[in-house]
């Protein structure tokens, strides 16, 4: 058949004609509905069976209960623990977003060793043996040599099992240089150790009190128990609590609470001081408490009298004399007054001196051991293992003085000093640190001088991370041997801080491990196995959990019913005022001690000439500051005034930006003594004139896309500054200067 | 080489030139088809819209290029119901203008939603509280009607018309094109309508809200009359442009007055009409909102009081006056401003509709947006005017679209029916040398 | 008692500390994707957003409120006649007359964002991009809300799926009633703060019957006629007055209106 261009024309309109009346073009319009709707690229999550696991969140030191809702085998949610002491059913935003770290990019999957220069990324999977032996190797050899007491260990927190276990092994190892991530904990404790005679952590009564006067503490901003302290807050906005905020920067708490007194930034204590003065001068004190339970009244009365009336302490803090003076009087008036600080979330020590000098407002108004207030409150005791037994070499290392000076006559109530760390390592031509631990903390991140501490690790021979995420000092290690994160593994979690009650918690498996990591208390004991001889001794039990079970004792019942238990030895305290000082009583002062008031403002790096502002750090409870990486959802809620792009701003009152000629939005280079950074500029009207703030929480290098290379990291313009009573960082800001781009 | 196909009596560039002619379009088509597969395939990331522009350059562009159609069911009106013979000269082109306006709608509708297979659910699950569902309903009608409007037209071409079914079919859709004009203005008064509806319903947005009768508010009414007031300037600037570049004269004067005088009475009514709305809205309905006139328009230059102005005042009154006028339709220069700023005046009130709707913030605690078109937009844009324009030539080229063009440009006996000296490279200026027709 | 349900929430913007535990919450539970510049607010999904509300005064006067803003889930002027319900050409998004929720029907939208133009909260999101999680991310996803394809538009909804469960629990048990625990929203649940309470407006027995009824009660925009089903409350006037708008010489904002 010939087709000619009639029939092939009658052929097409005849085929289209009949396409169309078929149900042909019914159908294909039916299906690309459903195409749309079953793109292979969207997932469709399968469903299954439901269940729960209680369990205890540990990205913070809040540790709350939680309750990890699961299908089938899969975590999909958590959720706040309802009943839990520490939250009721509560969650804070990295809480909830805590399955995006078990199951996202962050996580390391298998043991890793360097295979490129520091830093460069390039690893090499190997076998947990292999990762063991050449720990065992590294750790044997230095000891061999007789130089265990070079080898040094980072943790995040030196409470419960695990860190323990870690401290245990160093002693059986050899080697007293065991330091944590600082945090306004070490002044509270001396504090404490001081004023109280008790080294332990303050609880505070917040549920009960009436008024509280903060110092710049982040009290909805992450300080403390965040979940808790948010419970808190929103209790005294129902029952007409009063919370006055001291702070140059009007920050959430700032700005929620019923006063808000933005202070010189740096003039925190002397203002707790020029309150001491009011109170004391107009008698406002509880007499029972001053004349019954305390001693050194006096020598506070003299220090205060003398030197901080309020018309002093108004030129040096820039507040009204007469908000001052009503300030006083309103706090005393309170029947509930509390009067608590460390700055922002309290990752910084701070400066003893002012530590003391707020609490000594809370013994002032007597509000000391009672419903309503604040008392020292005593570890849980349940780790009494056996005694390390040193063998000859692990007795010659811990003769040895620390590197970072903590426990020294200098200091000798202190029991870490990591800020010291890298300056006694890169002091020397040798690195005096032959080996590094680093486990649950990120200190090439979290430590002030970052870069400092960077070129200080880098002179470190062998680094070691047992990090569950790639963070930035597990990106510098030699080695790293991934620990499980908190949702794969079985843990003890002590009181979180500023409870009353004491609660151990425990955080146990809501779902397998994910990938091929191992657990690091497992880990712990392994080396020390494998080490033999008396550090293996040392290491009794067969596992973590059995050590663990162990441990806990009858304990363990409890917990692994209910998630957590409240210490029972506890419930005797009801406002006991007996005192463990060598007076019995609350030492404002003791003569015979030698301990007098005294009161040095910290003064920060930088000359005024060079740098004309201040430059403060901002906690934002939308990002992580620690060792945890903000996980994308909260990355998310971050907003568009703090982080554009990959710009951080920085926050400057418009009066100081006109001075400056920076607009809104603008770049800027900010530079301090330290470093340089290039942000943009925010104007805010809640900040003093003069002042800087930038948010702690970004410039990473390490973890995700979604959290890399955004923003500036506080910690590289900022280097610690050393407070003189304890050695500790008391580095509360830095002078700053602002220019143009 | 396809003078067969060229209808008798008028001439034609050469085929080479012509095809040169369409090189520019067909270019510019090429890009806005490549911008638009991009939509397709990679979705609307390639837009700027956003959140708060979720209706953008795209949604401007099909109001405005539908108020500007409005020419065709207008002159249909005019023409089929009215009976207004004066306006044959004319009628075919504005059915074309319209089919080309119309289409490139419905084309932009394609692209601008974001699960186009699916853009059938608005027939299949209309809601028919909504505006957009009237308007989708009544789109494509009209769209049938012009396309039946055309068809006679494309019957006509040389060729076609030898097929004695094809002429007869064209012959009796002539008869019974009263009924199509019928419809179409029935179509159009209620989808221009539902276009003014899509804004004047946003009871959310104080700045698009107008109160007005049973479900309709006002702007229905001033959408269809602005439609049926600016759409015939809008025919006659594309018959001035076609009348200049083809240096020809294709249209009766007396066509083109007509529909000037109409649509400058037509400006007028409206213009005042949208007035009154103004001012009721600015000193009644928007206050009960907690607005301000000049919350609408303070805070930023884009968007400032000298839109309302320029509308109202520059591109309303003005054409208005010039058009009602006698003396100034038979100016040529006042003719061109008056139908250019109506067209302008139309397109810049769809603009404020649909944009500035938008950008006005609502929340007090929420600041202005800004937004620029990518340049995905920019390409799907202007698709449809290099699509109009490559339809217009091979319409001109192949159909009658201008019934009188013969008699007003009388071939010299002297041409060669295969003209080498094409009416393209005559320098004849318009009006020049061409008996008027009543003459 | 057999009145239809009015679903909806007061949240007290004095115990609301902005921390965004809401905002993740809803992320958490309703499978919303996230991408790597999430600071271009225009582009950013969070059904849940919490503002941040200044009062524009200069230092030390300044003062700041945050503010959550859920879908508002409008009933507008007649029950049912939400802003953004009304103008959807595909029935895509709905409101229901038993439990005053407006839906979202993602497999319906096809994507013509007139809802978005309609909503005057901002509570419309577009999903620009297709969802697409890290590898392993998936296995966190609630196989109790669908994720959203790109080129459709997604919202707050009450986390319905939570009532779906909860009305499904209570049949099998033989009750038609919800208590008020029986179904809460993720949001609220997380709140630290305890800011937040969810509940049916027309149920005396509620917490959110009472609550709406506090003297420093206030919608957003009540000037409108959208109707919402969020009220605030707050002690600060300056905040009630960033409510809704007003002309300058304008006297004191009315109280909040209650509708039902
Ligand atoms: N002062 C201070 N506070 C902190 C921190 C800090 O470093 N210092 N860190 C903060 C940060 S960043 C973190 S990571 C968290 C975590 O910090 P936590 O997990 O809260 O750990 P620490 O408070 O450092 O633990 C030290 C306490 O452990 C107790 N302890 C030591 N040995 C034993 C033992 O054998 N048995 C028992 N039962 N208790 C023992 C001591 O009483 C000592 O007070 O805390 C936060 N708070
Ligand atoms: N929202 C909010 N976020 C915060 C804070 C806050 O207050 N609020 N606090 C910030 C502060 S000050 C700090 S320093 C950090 C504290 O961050 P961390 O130092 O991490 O907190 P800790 O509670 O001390 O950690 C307790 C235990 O967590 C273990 N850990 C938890 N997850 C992992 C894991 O995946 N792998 C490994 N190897 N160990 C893990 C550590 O070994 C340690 O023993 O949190 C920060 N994040
Ligand atoms: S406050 Fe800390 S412990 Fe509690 S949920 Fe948040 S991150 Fe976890
Ligand atoms: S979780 Fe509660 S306190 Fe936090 S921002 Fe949301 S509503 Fe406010
Ligand atoms: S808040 Fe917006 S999306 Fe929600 S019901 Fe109201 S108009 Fe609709
Ligand atoms: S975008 Fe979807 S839900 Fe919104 S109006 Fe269009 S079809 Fe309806
Ligand atoms: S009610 Fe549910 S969907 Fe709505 S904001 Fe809260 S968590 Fe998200
Ligand atoms: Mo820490």
């Amino acid at each position: 058949m010939k087709i000619g261009r009639r029939s092939f024309l009658s052929f097409l309109i005849g085929g289209a004609a009949g396409t169309a009346l078929s149900p042909m073009p019914l159908k294909l319009t039916d299906d690309s509905a459903i195409w749309t709707q079953m793109w292979p690229w969207t997932p469709v999550p399968e469903d299954g069976e439901i269940s729960h696991v209680n369990s205890t969140c540990t990205l913070c030191p809040g540790h709350c209960g939680i309750t990890v809702c699961k299908i089938n085998d899969r975590a999909i949610k958590i959720e706040g623990m309802k009943g839990h002491p520490v939250n009721d059913g509560g969650i804070c935003l990295l809480g909830v977003s805590g399955l995006q770290l078990l199951y996202g990019p962050t996580r390391v999957q298998t043991p890793l060793k360097r295979v490129g220069a520091r830093g460069s990324g390039r690893w090499e999977k190997i076998s947990w043996e292999a990762a063991v032996s050449e720990v065992v190797k590294q750790l044997g050899d230095l000891r061999a040599e007789g130089k265990s007491h070079s080898v040094g260990l980072i943790t995040g927190s030196d409470r419960g099992t695990v860190p323990q276990l870690f401290a245990r092994f160093m002693t059986a190892y050899g080697s007293n240089n065991v330091m944590r991530t600082p945090s306004m904990r070490d002044s509270y404790e001396l504090t404490l150790q001081r004023m109280h005679g008790t080294r332990a952590l303050p609880g505070f009564d917040f549920e009960n009190a009436d008024f509280i006067l903060s110092f710049g503490s982040g009290i909805i901003d992450g300080w403390g128990s965040p979940v808790r302290m948010f419970k808190a807050f929103s209790g005294w906005r129902s029952n007409h609590g009063k919370v006055v905020q001291i702070e140059p920067r009007l920050s959430r708490t700032a700005a929620k609470s019923d006063r808000w007194i933005p202070v010189k930034p740096g003039t925190e204590g002397v203002l707790a001081l020029g309150l001491a003065h009011v109170i004391i001068k107009e008698a406002l004190y509880s007499s029972d408490f001053i004349d019954n339970y305390s001693v050194g009244f006096e020598d506070l009365q003299r220090l205060v009298l003398d030197k901080y009336s309020p018309d002093n302490v108004a030129a040096i803090t820039a507040i009204d004399q007469k908000d001052i003076v009503t300030l006083a009087r309103d706090f005393a008036a309170a029947s509930k007054p509390l009067a608590i600080c460390g700055r922002g979330r309290g990752s910084v020590s701070g400066s003893l001196d002012e530590f003391m000098a707020v609490h000594a407002l809370n013994a002032l108004v007597g509000n000391i051991n009672k419903k309503g207030g604040v008392r020292a409150v005593s570890e849980i005791d349940y780790i009494n293992w056996p005694e390390v037994q040193m063998d000859a070499v692990a007795a010659a290392g811990m003769q040895h003085e620390r590197l970072d000076g903590a426990g020294s006559k200098n200091h000798p109530d202190t029991r870490s000093l990591l800020n010291r760390l890298p300056a006694a390592i890169s002091s020397k031509e040798e690195s005096s640190l032959q080996a590094l631990l680093v486990t649950g903390a990120n200190p090439l991140y979290t430590m002030p001088g970052s870069t400092a501490v960077k070129k200080a690790m880098a002179g470190i021979p062998f680094v070691v991370s047992f990090s569950s995420y790639m963070d930035e000092t597990a990106q510098n290690a030699d080695l790293i041997l991934p620990n499980h994160t908190y949702l794969e593994r079985f843990e003890d979690v002590p009181t979180p801080f500023g409870l009353q009650q004491p609660v151990t918690s425990l955080a146990r498996p809501a779902v397998e491990p994910q990938f091929n990591t191992q657990h690091v208390g497992d880990v712990v004991i392994r080396i020390a196995k494998a080490l033999g001889g008396s550090i293996a001794g040392a290491f009794p039990w067969e596992g973590y959990q059995t050590c663990l079970k162990e441990t806990l004792g009858n304990k363990w019942e409890t917990l692994m019913t209910k998630g957590f238990r409240l210490d029972d030895n506890d419930r005797a305290f009801a406002g006991q005022m007996t005192f463990d000082t060598p007076s019995g009583k609350f030492e404002f002062a003791n003569k015979e001690t030698g301990r007098m008031p005294q009161f040095s403002p910290i003064k920060i790096e930088g000359d005024e000439k060079l740098y004309p502002l201040v430059l403060v750090p901002y906690d934002s409870f939308r990002l992580a500051g620690g060792y945890i990486g903000t996980p994308p959802f909260a990355v998310k809620t971050v907003e568009d005034t703090v982080l554009k792009g990959k710009d951080v701003f920085v926050e400057l009152n418009p009066e100081t930006a006109r001075a400056l000629r920076l607009r809104e939005g603008q770049h800027a280079i900010l530079s301090t003594p330290r470093g340089q950074a290039k942000v943009k500029v925010h104007w805010f009207d809640g900040i003093r004139p003069g002042v800087v703030a930038l948010p702690r929480g970004l410039g990473h290098t390490a973890y995700d896309k979604y959290l890399a290379e955004k923003g500036v990291n506080f910690n590289e313009l900022i280097g610690p500054v050393e407070d003189p009573g304890t050695g500790c960082d008391a580095a509360w800001g830095i002078m700053a200067k602002l220019s143009k781009a | 080489m396809d003078s067969a196909l060229i209808p008798k009596g008028v001439k034609r560039a050469p085929l080479w030139q012509f095809i040169l002619f369409l090189g520019a379009p067909g270019t510019v088509a090429l890009w806005g088809v490549y911008a638009m597969l991009l939509c397709w395939f990679k979705g609307l990331n390639q837009t700027n819209m956003n959140d708060a522009y979720g209706f953008a350059l795209w949604i401007w562009a099909d109001l405005a290029v539908i108020a500007v159609g409005g020419g065709a069911f207008f002159s249909g009106l005019l023409r089929y119901i009215f009976g207004k013979d004066v306006l044959k000269s004319i009628i075919n082109y504005a059915v074309l203008i319209g089919f080309i306006c119309y289409s490139s709608a419905l084309l932009i509708l394609a692209i601008d939603i974001g699960q186009p297979l699916r853009g059938w659910f608005i027939f299949w699950h209309a809601n028919v509280h909504s505006m957009l569902t009237e308007v989708a309903f009544c789109l494509s009608a009209y769209f049938c009607v012009l396309t039946i409007e055309y068809i006679p037209l494309i019957l006509e071409n040389r060729q076609i018309d030898k097929v004695p079914f094809f002429h007869k079919l064209g012959h009796n859709m002539h008869e019974i094109m009263a009924v199509f004009a019928a419809t179409g203005a029935f179509l159009s008064f209620f989808h221009q309508g539902s276009l003014g509806g899509v804004a004047g319903v946003l009871y959310g947005r104080p700045f698009g809200f107008r109160e007005g009768l049973f479900i309709w508010p006002w702007t229905f009414f001033l959408y269809t009359w602005s439609a049926a007031a600016c759409g015939p300037c809008f025919t006659i600037l594309v018959t001035k442009i076609t009348e200049k570049v083809t240096r020809k004269k294709l249209v009766k004067d007396d066509a083109i007055e007509f529909l000037a005088k109409v649509s400058g009475w037509m400006i007028l009514a409206y213009i005042t009409a949208k007035t009154i709305d103004t001012w009721y809205w600015a000193t009644v309905t928007a206050p009960s909102k907690g607005f301000a006139l000049m919350d609408f328009y303070s805070n930023n230059p884009f968007y400032g009081i000298w839109i309302l102005i320029v509308e109202v005042v520059v591109c309303g009154f003005v054409p208005a006056l010039i058009l009602i006028t006698a003396k100034g339709r038979k100016n040529n220069k006042a003719l061109w401003t008056a139908v250019i700023l109506a067209v302008v005046g139309v397109c810049l009130n769809r603009w404020v509709m649909v944009l500035q709707v938008l950008a006005v913030p609502v929340l007090t605690f929420e600041n202005w947006v800004m937004y620029i078109p990518s340049w995905q937009e920019i390409a799907t844009t202007i698709l449809p005017v290099a699509y109009g324009i490559i339809l217009i030539a091979v319409s001109y080229r192949y159909l009658p679209v201008f019934p009188h063009e013969a008699e007003l440009n009388p071939l010299e006996p002297s041409t060669a029916p295969e003209p080498e000296s094409a009416a393209v490279e005559l320098p004849v200026e318009p009006g020049q040398g061409l008996i008027p027709a009543e003459a | 008692m057999k009145k239809d349900k009015r679903y909806g929430m007061v949240i007290d913007l004095d115990k609301c500390t902005g921390c965004g535990s809401c905002m993740a919450a809803c992320m958490a539970e309703n499978n919303v994707p996230f991408r790597e510049d999430e600071s271009n607010k225009l582009l950013s999904i969070t059904w849940m957003r919490v503002y941040k509300l200044t009062n524009g005064k200069p230092f030390p006067e300044t003062d700041v409120c945050y503010l959550p803003r859920p879908c508002m889930h409008c009933g507008g002027q007649h029950e049912g006649h939400s802003p953004c319900v009304s103008v959807c050409p595909a029935t895509a998004t709905d409101y229901s007359l038993k439990t005053g929720i407006v839906s979202q029907i993602y497999t319906r939208c096809f994507g013509c964002r007139y809802c978005m133009a309609s909503c005057p909260y901002h509570a419309r999101y577009f999903n620009w991009w297709d969802p697409v999680w890290p590898d392993g991310m998936e296995k966190y996803l609630n196989p109790k809300v669908s994720p959203r394809m790109r080129g459709v538009v997604e919202k707050c909804s009450f986390c319905f799926h939570r009532y779906q469960l909860a009305k499904e629990k209570a049949y099998i048990q033989g009750r038609r009633e919800l208590a008020e625990d029986e179904y809460q929203t993720s949001c609220t649940q997380a709140c630290p703060a305890g800011a937040i309470t969810f509940g049916d407006l027309n149920n005396h027995k509620h917490s959110v019957y009472k609550d709406k009824k506090n003297p420093n009660a206030f919608r957003l925009l009540e000037r409108l006629g959208t109707n919402p089903k969020v009220y605030y409350i707050s002690s600060r006037a300056w905040v009630r007055r960033a409510g809704d708008n007003y002309l300058r010489n304008e006297a004191k904002p009315a109280k909040a209106v209650q509708h039902g």
